[in-house]
């Protein structure tokens, strides 16, 4: 049941004569204004002031109140949150208090040229004074208020139940409000202030603590948990347990009770879109494409590729046009006739020519044997090479360089064919492997199989444990939550190694006899310490490969078996791939938060205060009270009266009774009732107090606090019984 | 810049409809919030917390079986503290001398060791045991 603003401008203001008392019920989290001898205030807000600028010109504004949050978008409320005039219960900014009284008498029709009503404002309990002058100092002078009366609101609750008969003449208040917890006695229609008692807990720490409670269970939600819509969630579903922990260990073992209590509230969540399968059509029209696409590339490649042949056939033509003709011409005139086409000697055109033939032949897709190759290098190696076992001293300076030149091709080309020896010596060694195996298999298919998968599952562990070790090696290091945070994250482990060998090495010293290099291995220090020791991927790569050709036997052999998705370095973007959110991440469960949050009321240390609870508070009010008087406390405790905002959490009372049973005699009468209205109560027994006809006794003009002084509004106090 | 001042209108239009503004000048009122708080002058704080306005009353002069603000405080509790979970809110007969929260079981107990420190310390603080550096 939230609380709901009236802020509807009155339009009979005129019709009250001065007479007429204006009651105001000042309350930390709610002003209610109306008029002495109604039975409903006419204004009721929130009792806050926000002052934010207005977006359309940055001029500051000031709003009181609660209002349609879908109005505050003209505003800019960055720079200033909500604001109260109270800490804890008592008002000490009156500059928010004088805005907040401008908007009541405002919405309450006023007009005119000053508030020509006597007032009745409640207070807290042993309002200090200065607090209390203040506030008549701001009536008085701001306002023009004729005469003023100050009151407790939980007393004016207290004496409007005891109207109706709710509760006796003699008899507790309990008051626990928005900042405080009081608990007043009534002896004879009075109440005793001597034995009241204040705790300063109520339900803005309830609703805090639900707020700070529910915002570390669900950070992710931590918006949606507004001051607006926590209070909200508490008036709608928290309840007092009757006894705390065994409702709480209902929960803790999952009893059928405990699920029926729990609460959800699901936040608004919309099913990310599934993507559907593709149909066959638009598989066909796909594969369709990229056939199409396919043979087109498969074209263009032809059509280069002839064009090539073309080229290079032209260019062998001209080349043995040019051969025929360099047969023909003498040798004397060689040079002269090289001159023209750029070549220097025969030799260069005829190379030149095998160059061409040679690519020409690579062009038409001929495959050149190996064989035949090898058979051509032997017989050309004699004239290619025709330099190389000709001492140097019976060279001139060019054929050395020719030499040279000779030599190194001579040994590239001797790599080349060792290279390829032992590749093809490496594809016999696998072949030979994979008729072992391919036997093995068909000897004994089942264990073949078995041991392969085992194969797989020990050398995938390995190379996952490696990657673990290469990204995050603090996993393991068990040295806490706290610590794995600062340069530490930012290293792989084997540089973490290699930083803590080098700290230690340097704190080493002087630590008794130095034997370092007494063993040989004490020298491989070094090597771990050096810099470049971190690249081990050649072995990794090793097992990459063997990991890879397993799987693929695998996947070739067995039907039933899924290779491991890789995730961390084939698509390294990708990685950290969370699984898709559902409907129970937006779901906000109230289990023992319940019951939890207003627990605190009576055990205020759960949140750091160290005073009595609720139950208490009615013990320590009557030890105060001290009145050795059986009968009177019997009376008292037989009309027990709880009142004020916080009251209204079901539960409370047959919570209260156990309480107040465990700290009073055995046998004596309990009775525990709550307020006809605990809200609003308050302010209508104030308003049929300012209606009495002796109200006017009560009140103080502004000359009476002149005269008196300080001291006098000190003790001023209100009499209860007209 | 034409849809500017639409916009503006409407705004205006929508705010003065709910009188969400509270008026700088007020009939009833003899003094005026811009006379009593003119504009650009700083004023500095002009108002004491609620600890100062206790310390000004001065309650040691007066005797002390006279009821004030601070004399009405209700003392601590008798009863022995009730204990429970900061996580879960189930009774918790164990506590962690790392983190200094109090636990029910080992679940929570694993738990409140993968908690960053940052949310340690907001449980904490929610029972006013948080480490405050000042």
């Amino acid at each position: 049941m939230p609380f709901i603003s009236k802020i509807e401008r009155q339009t009979d203001y005129n019709l009250f004569d001065s007479s007429i008392p204006i009651v105001i019920d000042n309350g930390a989290s709610y002003f209610r204004i109306g008029w002495a001898g109604e039975t409903e205030p006419r204004v009721v807000f929130r009792n806050i002031v926000q002052r934010p600028r207005l977006k359309a010109t940055g001029e500051t504004v000031t709003i009181v109140g609660d209002h349609d949050p879908a109005l505050l978008k003209y505003f800019d409320c960055t720079r200033s949150g909500p604001r109260s005039a109270f800490d804890s219960n008592v008002v000490y900014q009156f500059e928010i208090m004088e805005y907040i009284l401008d908007f009541a008498f405002d919405r309450l029709g006023a007009t005119g040229s000053k508030i020509d009503h006597p007032i009745l404002i409640t207070e807290c309990v042993c309002n200090p004074v200065q607090s209390r002058s203040k506030m008549g100092e701001l009536l008085f002078q701001t306002y023009g208020v004729p005469s003023i009366a100050f009151g407790v609101d939980a007393a004016f609750s207290y004496k409007y139940n005891q109207q109706r008969g709710v509760c006796d003449k003699d008899g507790l208040a309990m008051c626990p409000g928005f900042n405080t917890t009081h608990v007043i006695p009534f002896v004879d229609g009075e109440p005793i202030y001597k034995g009241s008692c204040r705790s300063n807990i109520g339900g803005f720490h309830v609703t805090d603590y639900l707020k700070q409670l529910l915002s570390l269970k669900y950070p992710y939600h931590m918006a949606r948990f507004t001051w607006e819509k926590v209070e909200d969630l508490k008036m709608e579903h928290c309840y007092i347990a009757p006894d705390y922990l065994s409702e709480a260990q209902l929960f803790q073992q999952g009893a059928k009770e405990a699920e029926e209590k729990t609460r959800m509230w699901q936040l608004p969540w919309v099913p990310p879109p599934t993507e559907e399968p593709p149909s066959e059509e638009e598989i066909a029209r796909k594969a369709a494409i990229r056939e199409k696409q396919g043979q087109r590339l498969r074209e263009m490649a032809e059509a280069k590729r002839s064009s090539k042949i073309n080229e290079l056939e032209n260019e062998l033509h001209g080349l043995e046009f040019l051969l025929n003709q360099l047969a023909h011409v003498q040798e004397s005139n060689v040079p002269s006739f090289l001159a023209e086409t750029g070549y220097v000697s025969r030799q260069e055109i005829e190379s030149a020519r095998s160059k061409v033939v040679q690519s020409l032949r690579k062009a038409k897709g001929e495959s050149k044997s190996d064989q035949a190759e090898i058979e051509k290098a032997d017989s050309a190696t004699n004239e290619k090479y025709s330099l190389i076992n000709i001492p140097d001293d019976m060279l001139t300076a060019d054929q050395l360089v020719e030499k040279r030149k000779q030599l190194s091709i001579k040994s590239m080309s001797e790599g080349r064919q060792r290279l390829k020896q032992k590749r093809y010596e490496e594809g016999l060694e696998r072949e030979r492997k994979q008729q072992l195996e391919e036997e093995k298999r068909l000897e004994n298919p089942e264990l073949y199989l078995e041991q392969l998968r085992s194969r797989y599952k020990d050398l995938s562990e390995k190379i996952d444990q490696r990657k673990r070790l290469k990204t995050n090696g603090g996993s393991t290091n068990g040295n806490g939550l706290a610590g794995s945070v600062g340069r530490g994250e930012r290293l792989n482990a084997a540089q973490r190694e290699r930083m803590r060998l080098l700290t230690t090495a340097a704190f080493d010293r002087g630590k008794g006899e130095d034997t370092f290099g007494a063993k040989d291995e004490d020298w491989q220090l070094y090597k771990l310490m050096s810099k470049d020791n971190d690249d081990d991927d050649e072995e990794p790569d090793e097992d990459n490969t063997e990991l890879a050709r397993i799987s693929s036997r695998l996947q070739l052999l067995d039907p039933t078996f899924v290779p491991k998705v890789e995730t961390g370095s084939s698509q390294p973007a990708e990685a950290p791939r969370t699984r898709p959110l559902t409907k129970e991440d937006f779901q906000i469960v109230f289990g023992v938060e319940r019951f939890r949050c207003p627990e605190i009321l009576f055990s205020p240390n759960w949140i750091g205060v160290d005073q009595v609870g609720l139950d208490e508070m009615a013990g320590v009010s009557m030890r105060r009270l001290s009145c050795k008087d059986e009968k009177l406390e019997e009376r008292l405790t037989n009309s027990i009266l709880v009142t004020g905002g916080s009251s209204l959490f079901p539960g409370i009372i047959e919570r209260l009774e156990a309480g107040i049973r465990m700290i009073r005699p055995c046998g004596s009468p309990i009775k525990i009732v709550r307020a006809l209205d605990p809200v609003m109560d308050a302010w209508r027994g104030a308003s049929a107090y300012a209606s009495a006809p002796g109200f006017h006794t009560q009140t103080f003009t502004r000359m009476d606090y002149d005269v008196n002084g300080e001291d006098w509004l000190r003790s001023y106090q209100l009499k209860y019984s007209l | 810049m034409n849809f500017g001042s639409i916009d503006g209108k409407k705004m205006e239009a929508e705010i003065m409809e709910a009188e969400l503004v509270l008026p700088n000048y007020l009939s009833f009122k003899r003094i005026q919030m811009y006379d009593k708080y003119p504009k650009g002058q700083s004023r500095g704080r002009h108002w004491k917390h609620l600890k100062q306005i206790i310390q000004a009353e001065n309650y040691q002069n007066y005797p002390p079986d006279e009821p004030n603000y601070v004399n009405i405080e209700s003392p601590p509790s008798m009863r022995p503290c009730k204990r429970i979970c900061d996580i879960t809110g189930y009774e918790a007969p164990y506590y962690d001398p790392k983190t200094n929260l109090r636990y029910a079981n080992t679940d929570v107990f694993k738990m409140i060791r993968s908690l960053p420190n940052e949310h340690v310390q907001r449980y904490l603080a929610m029972r006013n045991a948080a480490i405050v550096l000042k």
